[in-house]
């Protein structure tokens, strides 16, 4: 049995000599086979606390409700009438400007949530302790990848209050859209899903834990966006964008949503600007679902700890 | 009962000779089995292959005879490792840690409950309201070596269990772990000879991803010789007196005026003359080999290198 040189020895042994029973007094816990689903809520629970104690949640919710209601300050001081004639009287027109800024917001809460959710086990130690746990690293990337969604829709959720808010105090509360509102919200929802699975993607990628936060938010904001101006320079609709799918959040509540406008930039010169319809915002959200969220999945099976 | 194997098991990275090289060996029963070598020999990566931290090249490993590249869950089910410096999140605190681990691995509360409370008399654990950034090292490593115990698993892979802890850790740990041999199997890889030597009741040494000698620690010991032995007499010895000591062995290192190290070739006639010389200088009250049984099999096994050295 041996292999290699002379001195080396296989074999099988049993160690200690016999193989003694289990002792009552030291083997002291029962357990019982734990189910997945279990095991996720465990994870789902623990990284929840953990984005809240590390102030991550706190912050980017403080720093959003704080840019919303100096927006909202900023409004109230313009007045009422301004404000109405501005967003053309309509309460849709109001919300849709106003929650613009939901894919900014998403970006940043996927890169804050999930830019580091996987790294975060293969450059600390935070793998050894929980990597060798019976957890498959499906079910402790789903736990994740929950308490992630939660939280980023959370923010979302408030944003979108204090918009409503907003567009209740100077439109009334019959004027708002309610059914597209929950509409635009839905979108909003999946697309923190989508935007959360990139950076999953990111995250199960790239082993810095803070380049994977910065990576996220250059490919989601910067890149994307950039691309999609070029593209869109060039007269190709970018259907492949996931900020261009982004639109549709605010695309929903907007009552003039024109798919396609063609800016005239000189004689028989256009620059065009597309905007997604909603079936194509959400096809495009789904599809990032679908292929970032496996592949993050994969990329993070295969992964090693070799520091 | 656990049982731990690796069969025909490689591991390459990128760049590099392999890391391990085609390994193979069974454990089976209760009982510790230290696993030896110099740094860079494959000791934690052997470890990591076992858990599933680590893709295999070629060859398997199996931990209850199931495979973690295959059944990851059933693999660890009933495992506890400690390898490298595990790090719970900091933010946690040490009841929370704990905790986690105990519902992962299936606890129910009042399991858990019981289990932090053996772990804490175990392993004289820091408060359990004290957040895991705010933990000394040693302490650190103490939680992390409780969440290697919580549920009681059959299986111990522990890598350097007491790195980071002072000599009173060290001894508490070397008792928990011969308590816990009696009923678990134990791979202790280790560079505390001390440890091994107290601990351990079979041996593996290892040198470049290879096996180079495993058997029980008693049949080692009966084959190794110690080459160096400390005398200590019960009064001052001349330096010309004891240096004279050298016809016999090798080279004489004063300790003390009292206490003198000997080098010679490890045979007990060597050792008998030593002995009788010692005594006509001055009566003997110690006469004991200055290192490990294992340390010597160690070095003998693995001289030291630029390498390792």
């Amino acid at each position: 049995m041996a292999s290699g040189g002379p001195t080396v020895i296989d074999h099988v042994a049993t160690v200690g000599g016999t193989a003694p029973s289990v002792s009552a007094e030291s083997r002291t816990a029962s357990r019982r086979r734990v189910s997945d689903f279990e095991q996720w809520r465990v994870v789902t629970v623990n990284q929840l606390e953990h984005y809240v104690r590390t102030y991550r949640f706190l912050g980017l919710l403080g720093f959003v409700v704080l840019i919303s209601v100096l927006t909202l300050a900023f409004e109230i001081d313009a007045g009422t009438g301004a404000v109405r004639v501005a967003q053309l009287f309509r309460s849709s027109e109001y919300l849709s400007n106003f929650l613009a800024n939901t894919g900014l917001w998403v970006v940043l809460a996927a890169a804050f949530f999930g830019g580091d959710a996987l790294s975060v086990d293969f450059s600390t130690g935070a793998g050894y302790y929980i990597l060798v746990l019976p957890v498959r690293r499906s079910v402790l990337l789903a736990g994740r990848y929950t308490a992630a969604t939660l939280l980023a829709v959370a923010i979302v959720g408030v944003y979108y209050l204090i918009g409503t808010i907003g567009a209740i105090y100077f439109f009334g509360a019959g004027t708002i859209p309610w059914g597209a509102l929950v509409e635009s919200l839905g979108a909003a929802a999946l697309f923190t899903l989508a935007a959360l699975s990139v950076a999953f993607c990111v995250s199960a990628f790239v082993r810095s834990p803070s380049a994977g936060v910065l990576i996220t938010v250059l490919v989601l904001y910067v890149g994307f966006t950039t691309l999609q101006s070029v593209v869109e320079l060039a007269g190709v609709e970018p259907w492949w964008s996931l900020s261009y799918a982004g639109g549709t959040m605010a695309a929903i509540l907007d009552t003039d949503f024109v798919h396609v406008q063609l800016i005239p930039l000189g004689e028989d010169q256009f620059y065009t600007i597309w905007s997604a319809t909603a079936s194509e915002g959400l096809a495009i959200m789904v599809a990032y679902l679908a292929v970032f969220l496996p592949f993050s999945a994969y990329l993070y099976q295969r992964q090693e700890s070799t520091g | 009962m656990g049982s731990i194997e690796v069969s025909s098991l490689s591991k390459s990275f990128r760049t590099g000779p392999p890391v391990l090289d085609s390994l193979s060996f069974r454990f089976d029963g209760a009982g510790a089995v230290g696993y030896l070598g110099p740094n860079g020999a494959g000791k934690t990566t052997t470890l990591k292959l076992l858990v599933g931290l680590l893709r295999p090249s070629r060859g398997h490993a199996f931990l209850n005879g199931v495979d973690p590249m295959v059944d990851r869950k059933g693999a660890l089910w009933d495992v506890g490792a400690l390898i490298e410096t595990p790090e719970p999140y900091p933010t946690l605190n040490v009841l929370e840690a704990l905790d986690a681990v105990g519902r992962l691995r299936g606890l129910t509360r009042d399991d858990v409950d019981r289990e932090v409370d053996r772990c804490h008399e175990l392993l004289d654990l820091p408060p359990l309201g004290q957040r895991i950034g705010g933990l000394s090292k040693g302490q650190r490593q103490r939680v992390a070596l409780a969440a290697t115990l919580m549920g009681d698993p059959s299986v111990l892979l522990l890598d350097e269990p007491t790195s980071g802890l002072d000599p009173a850790e060290r001894v508490l740990v070397r008792h928990l772990l011969n308590r816990l041999k009696r009923d678990h199997l134990v791979l202790l890889s280790s560079h505390q000879m001390l440890e091994v030597t107290e601990v351990c009741d079979r041996v593996v040494f290892l040198d470049r991803g290879r096996i180079l000698l495993d058997d029980r620690v008693d049949r080692v010991a009966g084959r190794i010789r110690s080459r160096q032995v400390d005398v200590e007499f019960a009064r001052p010895v001349a330096p010309e007196s004891a240096t004279a000591l050298a016809d016999v062995g090798g080279a004489v290192t004063p300790i003390s005026e009292r206490r003198w190290r000997i080098s010679f070739d490890g045979s007990d006639a060597t050792r008998i003359r030593l002995l009788e010389r010692c005594q006509g200088l001055a009566p003997v009250v110690q006469f004991a080999p200055t290192t490990l049984v294992l340390e010597d099999a160690y070095l003998e096994l693995i001289p030291p290198t630029a390498d390792n050295a």
